[in-house]
């Protein structure tokens, strides 16, 4: 029974894995870089829903279902905002610099958005007004929470529609071309700059979604939530194969499924060292990640 | 070492050898703090400026030579300047083992893969892991260091004890980038496929630049544990990786006046400019982004060796003396 | 050049001009977090210490010199704190107030011990702190064995026969959970699950799980508040409705904002009173004056407890006219006895601790409040 419960919890907590891992997967297919400072726009998504929450209560205006609906648009709009910025002053100055000017740089931008943040919210913690019902099912003698059963829906649904634009649109293969070869695709006429803000607008968008979910499913945020919440969406990401966008979904539910089980079974208090070792293992034993990487060799 | 760099350092240790003199216990202790970073930093700088690895978990290797010191000595009672020696092989050990299964992998994973590392070593510690470690709490009660029957117990008497050590370590690593093995890790840095192809065993070579950096990392933990007489795991966690990666970086990876001054640029600053404590991080942040957008090769950039005809006429015989024989410096 | 010369020269002759200062003042010391993550631990301290220097002065000072005080900032982390703690020494402090976490006065003791300085904690509750033999170290905030004692009976009280014990690995967290383990297996109590939690997460549906799954009559965290809280209404959402306790770090009004009233209600924790909640006229006149100064009431006991602090250091100054450690300490130690604090009376036994029960149990009702249980 336990384990039907904990694998619950496991696919609930590997979602918002999985839809972060998304924004890493989709910018270091095309840049070869890892964006350190992704955890923190899923941080600015949630502290900007609060704050957008509080001060426009849509809700009361508009129902729920809507209310929400246009919040979220809204955050995942700023926070695309933000993600495109962040481009253009941390990451396109160093973009033809060696490796290692591009992950300081990228660390440099996560303390300074962090920061910031911390600055202009405070050092507490914050909470998020709470909206949602909080009825559960009960299934087959589990006691499920229906808001549980939504974040997985909800981030399924979102990565189902980004499997299918990258796959079916012409925006999409642009995006496919790029992350295969920048100067054959610039060649082709594809102006690589476009698809570079066009990835930096979807992955932050979609991080900043996952933000919002996680307020207002815990209720509670913190400044610092972006670095653990990051890490193990990389870890995710790896996971799943670099650069692989159905990748990154299987690899954020399995990862939260592990995660669940080895804290229910071993212990609770190694459950991060549990996330981190199965990172080191898969760059080990399987550096393509399970569903295979999608990267250009790039020596 | 050329000239000018020799006589800027021994400028500096003049200064250096003088201040506990005219400024107070507490500039004292700031700047034992700055000789504690300037040799992490150093230790760092022959894995990720001599060899070109990209370690983000360096703290673990610090972590693990300050713990040895702390258990022998709490539990064992062996003396802490005896445990210098144990905590350096000890550190290079753990090192090896870890970096040998993930030692060929490329740049990002390999920082990626050093970040969990890192994490996972701090996590065993607040486990209290083999029951030794004492969990959050830490290990108190670490003794002070005896050396010729006298015990250093004051920031001044730990600044020369620390210092020291410093300057032993800036003249070892100096001869070590010019030795055979200092010149290999630059040949992989710059380009491992013409070292491989050139004989250089590269994935022997990387394991040593960790061994080595580790070892020196332990060493500074013992010294740190000496001088804290408590430690616990939160002195070695993932943000201290990151701010020794930091002054490597910004000094110039590979050069080692650079990171030495970086240590003290890093370390010193937020000490003169306590007052804006909040928004000090924040600036940190922007600065690291616009140095490497403007001046990515660091404050000191390292420049390659020159080798003079004296350096190839003093190698094995078989070496001939002609050809590469650039201006003296 | 030389315009700026005599500028200086003027200003430097004037200064000295100036008539020498009545006499100079009493330097005091205020080691507190007032960054980091226990800011407004810090802040609440600050205030509170500041708020006695001032009524200090109005009285007259110290011994006919004015009190200064000296604040640092321990940035909540023992390397920061112990630089702290060397600027402290260095500005010519007699005694020291500070800190708060148990693990950053810890990094502290040494230093100050050693410049011969009392130091006062008023928020640190390990239990080692005090064991060690020194000398010039004094506490106003009770011990985690006290702690423990109390929220072993209280788990009795309950009539618990299976206990679940939950930490977050901290120090004190951890050792709290420890005293209390050890309490009920010398009772024969049955304690069925002990482990950790990871502070800062979000999301505990796995431990809960697991929890449940080990099937207690009560669990007893002994963490801090934000983890609680989101405990707390994470239970309630898996329907899982057996008793929570708490220990002192839960106690804090953003509980019941985390949780949630309807998750919160009947939760019982241990607390030193909250200052709302201090009973005698003199407690409720400072409390008045704290309100007064600051447009709201203290919120922490750990500050008022930093308050109590300043006022027995001024009281062994004042009793023995003089500034000196030992003899501030011999008569800290000796002479003062149940000195009427505003937490309540405080005397010190020879190892620094405070003399007497302080602990008390709360619940949350149902509108949130804390109630003080009898």
């Amino acid at each position: 029974m336990q384990f039907f419960e904990q694998l619950v919890n496991g696919l609930a907590v590997g979602s918002i894995y999985a839809l972060i891992a998304l924004g890493y997967t989709m910018v270091y297919g095309v840049l070869k870089l890892i964006n350190f400072a992704h955890g923190d726009l899923f941080t600015y998504g949630a502290y900007l829903g609060m704050t957008l929450l509080a001060s426009l209560a849509l809700q009361d205006r508009l129902g729920v279902g809507l209310g929400l609906l246009l919040l979220a648009l809204m955050v995942m709009g700023l926070v695309a905002v933000i993600g495109v910025v962040l481009e253009r002053v941390a990451y396109r100055p160093v973009r033809n610099s060696p490796r290692l000017s591009a992950v300081v740089s990228a660390l440099g931008a996560s303390v300074f958005l962090q920061n910031a943040l911390m600055l202009i919210y405070g050092a507490r913690y914050q909470v998020f007004p709470d909206l949602l019902p909080q009825t559960a099912l009960d299934i087959f003698g589990l006691h499920v929470p229906l808001l549980r059963i939504a974040v997985v829906l909800i981030s399924v649904a979102m990565m189902a529609v980004l499997v299918l634009f990258v796959q079916r649109t012409r925006l999409g293969a642009a995006i496919r071309a790029t992350a295969i070869d920048p100067s054959a695709a610039q060649l082709m006429g594809i102006d690589v700059n476009r698809v570079i803000r066009l990835v930096f607008v979807i992955g932050p968008a979609l991080g900043g979604a996952a933000g919002l979910l996680v307020g207002l499913t815990y209720g509670q945020i913190s400044f610092t939530m972006g670095w653990i919440y990051g890490m193990k969406a990389f870890t995710a990401a790896i996971l799943g194969g670099i650069g692989n966008i159905p990748g990154a979904m299987v690899g954020g539910l399995l990862l939260g499924v592990v995660e669940a089980l080895g804290a229910a079974y071993l212990s609770v208090a190694w459950k991060d060292a549990i996330a981190f070792l199965v990172l080191i293992l898969i760059l080990i034993v399987r550096p393509s990640g399970l569903l295979g990487e999608r990267v250009a060799d790039k020596v | 070492m050329s000239r000018r760099l020799g006589t800027g350092y021994a400028a500096a240790a003049a200064v250096l050898l003088v201040i506990p003199l005219v400024a107070g216990p507490y500039w004292v202790d700031v700047l034992n703090n700055i000789g504690l970073y300037a040799l992490l930093a150093l230790s760092l700088n022959v894995i990720l400026g001599d060899a070109g690895l990209f370690n983000m978990g360096h703290a673990a290797f610090y972590a693990v030579g300050a713990y040895t010191t702390a258990i022998l000595n709490t539990r064992l009672g062996v003396p802490v300047l005896w445990t210098l020696p144990v905590a350096a092989v000890i550190s290079a050990a753990f090192a090896t083992a870890v970096a040998r299964p993930v030692v060929h992998l490329r740049g990002d994973y390999l920082l990626v893969v050093t970040i969990g590392m890192g994490e996972i070593v701090r996590i065993a510690l607040v486990n209290n892991v083999f029951g030794l470690t004492g969990g959050a709490n830490g290990i108190f009660g670490i003794a002070r260091p005896v050396l010729l029957g006298h015990r250093i117990r004051r920031p001044e008497e730990f600044y020369y004890l620390i210092w020291g050590f410093v300057a032993v370590t800036v003249l070892l690593f100096h001869r070590l980038a010019r030795s055979r093995f200092g010149r290999a890790l630059a040949y992989l840095r710059e380009d491992e496929v013409a070292a491989e192809g050139s004989g250089v065993p590269t994935a022997r070579y990387r394991l040593l630049a960790f061994a080595v950096g580790a070892a020196w990392a332990g060493m500074a933990g013992t010294l740190y544990a000496a001088k804290m007489t408590i430690i616990s795991p939160e002195s070695f966690g993932f943000w201290e990786s990151v701010v020794l990666f930091l002054i490597v970086i910004l000094g110039g990876s590979g050069s080692i006046p650079g990171v030495v001054a970086a240590a003290a640029l890093v370390v010193g600053l937020p000490e003169v400019f306590r007052g804006f404590a909040s928004a000090r991080m924040l600036v940190f942040g922007a600065v690291m982004v616009v140095m490497m957008i403007f001046r990515p090769q660091g404050l000191f950039p390292s420049r390659l060796p020159r080798f003079r005809p004296a350096d190839l006429t003093a190698a094995a015989p078989e070496e001939r003396p002609a050809g590469a024989a650039e201006g003296a410096p | 050049m030389k315009r700026t010369l005599t500028v200086l020269a003027l200003a430097l002759g004037l200064s000295s001009a100036a008539p020498a200062a009545a006499a100079d003042p009493i330097k005091i010391g205020l080691l507190a977090p007032l960054t980091g993550s226990w800011a407004s631990e810090g802040q609440e301290m600050k205030r509170n210490v500041e708020l006695q220097t001032a009524e200090a002065n109005a009285r007259g000072g110290l011994l006919g010199r004015p009190v200064e005080l000296v604040v640092e900032d321990d940035g909540g982390d023992p390397r920061t704190a112990s630089l702290a703690a060397q600027r402290l020494t260095t500005s010519g402090v007699v005694a020291v107030i500070g800190t708060y976490g148990s693990a950053v006065t810890e990094a502290t003791q040494n230093i100050l011990d050693e410049a011969g300085v009392i130091q006062v904690a008023n928020g640190s509750t390990a239990v080692r702190l005090t064991e060690k033999g020194l000398q010039h170290f004094f506490r106003t905030c009770p011990r985690d064995d006290e702690q423990g004692r109390v929220g072993a009976s209280l788990i009795q009280k309950v009539k618990a026969s299976r206990v679940a014990l939950l930490h977050d690995n901290s120090a004190y967290s951890k050792g709290l959970a420890d005293e209390i383990d050890a309490l009920l297996k010398a009772r024969n109590v049955n304690v069925v699950f002990f482990d950790a939690l990871t502070p800062k997460e979000q999301d505990y549906s796995a431990i809960l799980t697991k929890l449940k799954a080990a099937g207690p009559d009560v669990v007893f965290f002994t963490g801090y508040y934000p983890e609680a809280g989101l405990l707390l209404k994470q239970k309630r959402q898996m329907g899982w409705t057996v008793p929570f306790l708490g220990g002192d770090a839960i106690n804090n009004p953003d509980l019941v904002k985390i949780a949630g009233k309807e998750a919160a209600q009947g939760f019982r924790f241990l607390s030193p009173p909250i200052p709302s909640d201090l009973d005698t006229p003199e407690a409720r006149a400072y409390v008045a004056a704290y309100q007064k100064k600051y447009g709201e009431a203290p919120s922490s006991i750990y500050g008022v407890l930093a308050g109590d602090g300043f006022r027995v250091i001024a009281r062994a100054i004042e009793a023995t006219k003089s500034v000196k450690a030992d003899a501030l300490r011999d008569y800290l130690v000796g002479g003062l006895k149940d000195f009427p604090g505003y937490t309540g009376k405080i005397s010190f036994n020879a190892k620094g601790d405070r003399v007497g029960e302080l602990y008390r149990v709360y619940q949350v009702d149902a509108e949130g409040r804390f109630q003080l249980q009898p």
